[in-house]
């Protein structure tokens, strides 16, 4: 259920850039969300539905993009991508790792007029 | 590229930086409902209040319950309700913090809404995360919850006096945890009969002391 809350946050976010920008009507947001944050993208659109109705923002589109799990191995240098839960360096076995991708809750863009 | 969670994460910056200051080392304990976060608390209170200054914060969505439970160690306790909230974030602990004496504190433990999922994305400004899982939830959990086991900087397994009862297959646990996150240290624990707890109340320690020099 942390999707209500990361949307509430997101809804003000996008309020906030269409009165900077003078949008009178938000008709796209397009989001990035990292794989490991494990967002269900439709209970996230109902919730950014709830928090935006009758604001600028009430008809907008949102774009999913959810980006896999990437991570870069401290020994050798070596980025891969994690989609079987196994985080171990696919070239050298080391577990000396750091997560480059798959955290993300970004707001790549808002489009409207 | 703007981050939705700015706002926690700008908070969790303070609070991170205002404990530094303090020397209060906070540990964020996440698990599911019932897994046993008060009763590890419990004993913890018991055995490391002896020889460091104990504060806790309960998270709660209602009820003061677990708070009542730890009355007894006379140590500072402030519960934040969260009114159906399903994890605590940044904003509601530097509120609290207030009510806190820091320079008397050493270690603040967060109990956070009982959940693996929502508390693991709300950084706290915590020193780190503990995860606790128990044997009644089943083997399965690091395998459907990476992003908590990963994150963590310590894993505690309790109720394992349980395990003849289950179908828990311990050596599948300690596999799936060791595949997401091989460095981690792990305590295979009963909080309730005290088996093994020890190794827990060393590593804690260890930790506390490394962290107050």
């Amino acid at each position: 259920m942390h999707e209500l809350r990361i949307a509430e946050d997101l809804a003000a976010i996008v309020l906030e850039e269409a009165k900077n920008g003078g949008l009178s009507k938000v008709s796209d947001v397009n989001i990035t969300f990292g794989q490991m944050i494990q967002i269900v993208p439709d209970i996230f659109r109902f919730a950014f539905r709830e928090a935006v109705s009758g604001t600028a923002a009430e008809e907008a589109e949102i774009n999913i993009e959810i980006t896999p799990v990437k991570m870069r191995c401290a020994a050798c240098g070596n980025d891969f991508i994690v989609n079987d839960n196994k985080f171990e360096c696919r070239s050298c076995g080391s577990t000396d790792l750091e997560i480059i991708q798959g955290k993300e809750l970004f707001i790549k863009s808002i489009e409207g007029e | 590229m703007r981050n939705i969670l700015n706002r926690n994460q700008n908070k969790a910056a303070e609070v991170r930086k205002l404990l530094a200051s303090e020397k209060v080392m906070m540990v964020n304990i996440i698990s599911s409902p019932g897994a046993g976060k008060t009763t590890l608390l419990e004993c913890t209170c018991e055995e490391i209040g002896r020889d460091f200054r104990i504060g806790v914060i309960e998270g709660d969505i209602t009820t003061d319950r677990d708070a009542q439970r730890l009355k007894k160690y006379d140590i500072p306790i402030v519960v934040i309700n969260t009114e159906g909230g399903c994890h605590l974030d940044s904003h509601s602990i530097s509120k609290v913090l207030g009510s806190f004496n820091l320079k008397d504190i050493d270690v603040l433990f967060v109990e956070n809404v009982g959940n693996l999922i929502c508390p693991s994305q709300f950084d706290l400004g915590e020193t780190f995360k503990l995860a606790l899982v128990s044997v009644a939830e089943g083997d399965d959990k690091p395998a459907k919850y990476p992003m908590l086991f990963r994150e963590a900087e310590a894993v505690i397994l309790n109720k394992t006096d349980l395990i003849p009862y289950t179908n828990f297959n311990i050596d599948k646990f300690r596999s799936d945890l060791r595949d997401i996150n091989a460095r981690v240290p792990l305590f295979e624990v009963s909080c309730t009969s005290g088996d093994n707890i020890k190794m827990w109340y060393d590593w804690i320690r260890m930790r506390l002391k490394s962290y107050l020099i």
